[in-house]
Protein backbone atom coordinates (compact mmCIF):
# COMPACT_ATOMS: atom_id res chain seq x y z
CA UNK A 1 0.00 0.00 0.00
CA UNK A 2 2.68 2.21 1.18
CA UNK A 3 5.03 1.34 -2.41
CA UNK A 4 1.61 2.39 -4.30
CA UNK A 5 1.43 5.72 -2.74
CA UNK A 6 4.83 6.49 -3.29
CA UNK A 7 4.70 5.30 -6.93
CA UNK A 8 1.57 7.72 -7.23
CA UNK A 9 3.09 10.69 -5.91
CA UNK A 10 6.29 10.16 -7.74
CA UNK A 11 3.48 9.91 -11.16
CA UNK A 12 2.27 13.35 -10.12
CA UNK A 13 5.52 14.60 -9.78
CA UNK A 14 6.52 13.83 -12.98
CA UNK A 15 2.93 15.11 -14.38
CA UNK A 16 3.96 18.47 -12.88
CA UNK A 17 7.30 19.01 -13.97
CA UNK A 18 5.62 17.94 -17.98
CA UNK A 19 3.58 21.46 -17.67
CA UNK A 20 6.15 23.48 -16.62
CA UNK A 21 8.10 24.23 -19.84
CA UNK A 22 7.34 27.64 -20.97
CA UNK A 23 4.83 27.35 -23.61
CA UNK A 24 4.95 28.97 -27.17
CA UNK A 25 2.60 31.59 -26.60
CA UNK A 26 4.15 32.48 -23.14
CA UNK A 27 7.75 33.62 -25.34
CA UNK A 28 7.09 37.31 -25.47
CA UNK A 29 9.52 38.22 -23.03
CA UNK A 30 12.19 35.63 -24.51
CA UNK A 31 12.17 36.74 -27.82
CA UNK A 32 13.16 40.92 -26.29
CA UNK A 33 16.02 42.05 -28.27
CA UNK A 34 17.80 42.38 -24.79
CA UNK A 35 17.34 38.73 -23.65
CA UNK A 36 19.08 38.07 -27.31
CA UNK A 37 22.64 36.22 -26.48
CA UNK A 38 24.09 38.23 -28.96
CA UNK A 39 21.94 41.90 -29.16
CA UNK A 40 23.95 43.03 -31.90
CA UNK A 41 23.87 40.74 -34.87
CA UNK A 42 26.49 42.21 -36.97
CA UNK A 43 28.83 42.41 -34.24
CA UNK A 44 28.07 39.50 -33.81
CA UNK A 45 29.03 38.10 -37.23
CA UNK A 46 31.88 40.42 -36.90
CA UNK A 47 33.33 38.25 -34.28
CA UNK A 48 32.08 35.14 -35.39
CA UNK A 49 33.58 35.48 -39.03
CA UNK A 50 37.69 36.30 -36.91
CA UNK A 51 36.74 33.58 -34.82
CA UNK A 52 36.24 30.70 -37.39
CA UNK A 53 39.40 32.58 -39.67
CA UNK A 54 42.00 31.91 -36.80
CA UNK A 55 40.49 28.49 -35.38
CA UNK A 56 39.48 27.03 -38.68
CA UNK A 57 35.94 26.19 -37.06
CA UNK A 58 32.89 27.45 -39.17
CA UNK A 59 30.16 26.85 -37.47
CA UNK A 60 31.70 25.88 -34.38
CA UNK A 61 30.03 28.34 -31.78
CA UNK A 62 26.75 27.10 -33.21
CA UNK A 63 23.62 28.41 -35.38
CA UNK A 64 21.55 31.67 -34.93
CA UNK A 65 18.24 32.64 -33.81
CA UNK A 66 16.52 34.40 -31.13
CA UNK A 67 14.76 32.79 -27.83
CA UNK A 68 11.14 32.68 -29.21
CA UNK A 69 11.80 29.27 -31.21
CA UNK A 70 9.85 30.69 -34.27
CA UNK A 71 10.14 28.27 -36.76
CA UNK B 1 -1.09 -2.93 -9.77
CA UNK B 2 -4.31 -2.17 -12.53
CA UNK B 3 -5.35 0.82 -10.24
CA UNK B 4 -1.88 2.55 -10.77
CA UNK B 5 -1.53 1.64 -14.13
CA UNK B 6 -4.74 3.20 -14.85
CA UNK B 7 -4.08 6.73 -12.74
CA UNK B 8 -0.85 6.76 -14.63
CA UNK B 9 -2.80 6.83 -18.10
CA UNK B 10 -4.76 9.11 -16.85
CA UNK B 11 -1.92 11.53 -15.62
CA UNK B 12 0.07 11.48 -18.84
CA UNK B 13 -3.50 11.45 -20.71
CA UNK B 14 -4.10 14.83 -19.62
CA UNK B 15 -0.50 16.27 -20.97
CA UNK B 16 -1.61 15.26 -24.82
CA UNK B 17 -4.20 17.56 -25.99
CA UNK B 18 -3.41 18.63 -29.23
CA UNK B 19 -5.77 19.50 -31.72
CA UNK B 20 -5.36 17.48 -34.68
CA UNK B 21 -7.06 17.04 -38.42
CA UNK B 22 -10.66 15.59 -37.97
CA UNK B 23 -10.98 16.96 -34.49
CA UNK B 24 -13.60 19.77 -33.72
CA UNK B 25 -11.76 22.86 -33.39
CA UNK B 26 -12.73 24.34 -29.37
CA UNK B 27 -15.14 27.39 -29.66
CA UNK B 28 -14.03 30.97 -28.24
CA UNK B 29 -15.45 33.83 -27.88
CA UNK B 30 -12.89 36.43 -27.45
CA UNK B 31 -12.55 40.53 -27.97
CA UNK B 32 -11.50 42.42 -30.84
CA UNK B 33 -8.84 44.62 -30.78
CA UNK B 34 -10.53 47.91 -32.31
CA UNK B 35 -13.06 47.77 -28.97
CA UNK B 36 -15.67 46.17 -31.43
CA UNK B 37 -18.04 43.38 -30.06
CA UNK B 38 -16.67 40.02 -29.37
CA UNK B 39 -16.08 37.45 -31.72
CA UNK B 40 -17.17 33.82 -31.94
CA UNK B 41 -16.12 31.26 -33.95
CA UNK B 42 -19.37 29.79 -34.17
CA UNK B 43 -20.46 33.11 -35.69
CA UNK B 44 -18.29 31.82 -38.80
CA UNK B 45 -20.12 28.42 -39.15
CA UNK B 46 -20.91 27.60 -43.01
CA UNK B 47 -17.53 28.81 -44.14
CA UNK B 48 -14.06 27.56 -44.45
CA UNK B 49 -12.18 29.57 -41.39
CA UNK B 50 -8.54 29.74 -41.17
CA UNK B 51 -7.81 30.80 -37.26
CA UNK B 52 -4.46 31.89 -37.02
CA UNK B 53 -2.21 32.53 -33.78
CA UNK B 54 0.22 35.15 -33.81
CA UNK B 55 1.60 37.51 -31.61
CA UNK B 56 3.85 40.91 -32.54
CA UNK B 57 7.16 39.25 -31.25
CA UNK B 58 6.77 36.93 -33.15
CA UNK B 59 8.96 37.39 -36.68
CA UNK B 60 7.16 34.98 -39.14
CA UNK B 61 3.79 36.09 -37.66
CA UNK B 62 4.66 39.37 -38.78
CA UNK B 63 5.19 37.59 -42.57
CA UNK B 64 2.46 35.71 -42.23
CA UNK B 65 -1.16 38.57 -41.34
CA UNK B 66 -0.13 40.72 -44.54
CA UNK B 67 -0.09 37.57 -46.68
CA UNK B 68 -3.46 35.70 -45.36
CA UNK B 69 -4.58 39.33 -46.62
CA UNK B 70 -3.85 38.83 -49.98
CA UNK B 71 -4.67 34.86 -49.52
CA UNK B 72 -8.72 36.23 -48.59
CA UNK B 73 -9.07 38.10 -51.64
CA UNK B 74 -8.99 35.02 -53.31
CA UNK B 75 -12.51 34.16 -52.16
CA UNK B 76 -16.05 35.24 -51.54
CA UNK B 77 -16.61 36.17 -48.10
CA UNK B 78 -19.23 33.79 -48.17
CA UNK B 79 -16.64 30.97 -48.42
CA UNK B 80 -14.04 31.94 -46.81
CA UNK B 81 -12.92 33.78 -43.57
CA UNK B 82 -9.56 34.72 -41.58
CA UNK B 83 -9.42 34.89 -37.80
CA UNK B 84 -6.27 36.21 -36.06
CA UNK B 85 -5.94 35.68 -32.69
CA UNK B 86 -3.30 37.52 -30.94
CA UNK B 87 -1.44 36.36 -28.35
CA UNK B 88 0.53 39.16 -27.29
CA UNK B 89 0.79 38.67 -23.03
CA UNK B 90 0.16 43.15 -23.37
CA UNK B 91 -2.48 43.80 -25.15
CA UNK B 92 -0.65 47.27 -26.33
CA UNK B 93 1.83 45.20 -28.21
CA UNK B 94 -0.61 43.71 -30.39
CA UNK B 95 -2.59 47.03 -30.70
CA UNK B 96 0.78 49.00 -31.51
CA UNK B 97 1.62 46.02 -34.32
CA UNK B 98 -1.86 46.54 -36.27
CA UNK B 99 -1.72 50.01 -35.65
CA UNK B 100 1.46 49.81 -37.92
CA UNK B 101 0.51 46.85 -39.95
CA UNK B 102 -3.04 47.30 -40.29
CA UNK B 103 -5.31 43.61 -40.92
CA UNK B 104 -8.62 43.82 -42.67
CA UNK B 105 -9.68 40.41 -41.06
CA UNK B 106 -11.03 39.84 -37.80
CA UNK B 107 -8.59 40.18 -35.61
CA UNK B 108 -8.85 38.69 -31.42
CA UNK B 109 -6.91 39.32 -28.53
CA UNK B 110 -6.32 36.46 -25.92
CA UNK B 111 -3.42 37.86 -23.62
CA UNK B 112 -4.47 35.07 -21.37
CA UNK B 113 -3.62 32.13 -23.92
CA UNK B 114 -6.65 29.69 -22.49
CA UNK B 115 -7.68 29.43 -26.46
CA UNK B 116 -3.93 28.82 -27.65
CA UNK B 117 -4.36 25.94 -24.03
CA UNK B 118 -7.08 24.71 -25.58
CA UNK B 119 -5.74 24.29 -28.98
CA UNK B 120 -2.53 23.12 -27.40
CA UNK B 121 -0.30 24.95 -29.83
CA UNK B 122 2.74 23.16 -29.96
CA UNK B 123 4.97 26.79 -31.71
CA UNK B 124 4.36 30.22 -32.92
CA UNK B 125 2.50 30.97 -35.43
CA UNK B 126 0.01 28.46 -35.73
CA UNK B 127 -2.94 28.25 -37.79
CA UNK B 128 -5.90 25.99 -38.44
CA UNK B 129 -8.09 25.35 -41.37
CA UNK B 130 -11.32 24.71 -39.77
CA UNK B 131 -13.98 23.41 -42.08
CA UNK B 132 -17.78 24.64 -42.59
CA UNK B 133 -18.92 22.32 -40.14
CA UNK B 134 -16.61 23.32 -37.41
CA UNK B 135 -14.15 20.04 -37.83
CA UNK B 136 -10.41 20.69 -37.91
CA UNK B 137 -8.54 19.64 -41.46
CA UNK B 138 -5.49 21.07 -41.63
CA UNK B 139 -2.63 22.45 -39.17
CA UNK B 140 0.50 24.48 -39.71
CA UNK B 141 2.97 24.87 -37.49
CA UNK B 142 5.50 27.75 -38.28
CA UNK B 143 5.40 30.57 -41.60
CA UNK B 144 7.22 30.50 -44.62
CA UNK B 145 5.71 32.54 -47.73
CA UNK B 146 5.51 28.93 -49.21
CA UNK B 147 3.22 28.20 -47.26
CA UNK B 148 0.48 29.89 -48.77
CA UNK B 149 0.69 28.07 -51.94
CA UNK B 150 -0.30 24.67 -49.76
CA UNK B 151 -2.94 26.77 -47.56
CA UNK B 152 -4.49 27.84 -51.14
CA UNK B 153 -5.24 24.61 -52.15
CA UNK B 154 -6.11 22.91 -48.76
CA UNK B 155 -8.63 26.04 -48.82
CA UNK B 156 -9.80 25.44 -52.30
CA UNK B 157 -10.76 21.80 -51.53
CA UNK B 158 -12.33 22.49 -48.53
CA UNK B 159 -14.59 25.55 -50.51
CA UNK B 160 -15.43 22.93 -53.39
CA UNK B 161 -16.03 20.31 -50.94
CA UNK B 162 -19.16 21.36 -49.12
CA UNK B 163 -20.86 24.27 -51.51
CA UNK B 164 -23.91 25.68 -49.63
Amino acid sequence: MRRSLLLLIAAAALAGCAATPVQPWQRGRLARWDMRWDPDPLRAATDAHTYFSKEGTTGAIGAAGGGCGCN
Amino acid sequence: MTRIALTLALLFAATASAVEPGAPAPGFHLPTFDSGPPVSLADFRGKVVLVDFWASWCSPCRQSLPLYGKLRDNYAAADFAIIAIGLDEDVADGKAFLAEHPIAYTTLQNPQGDIAKAFDLKGMPSSYLVDRDGIVRARHVGFTPADIDVLKKEIDGLVAKHAP
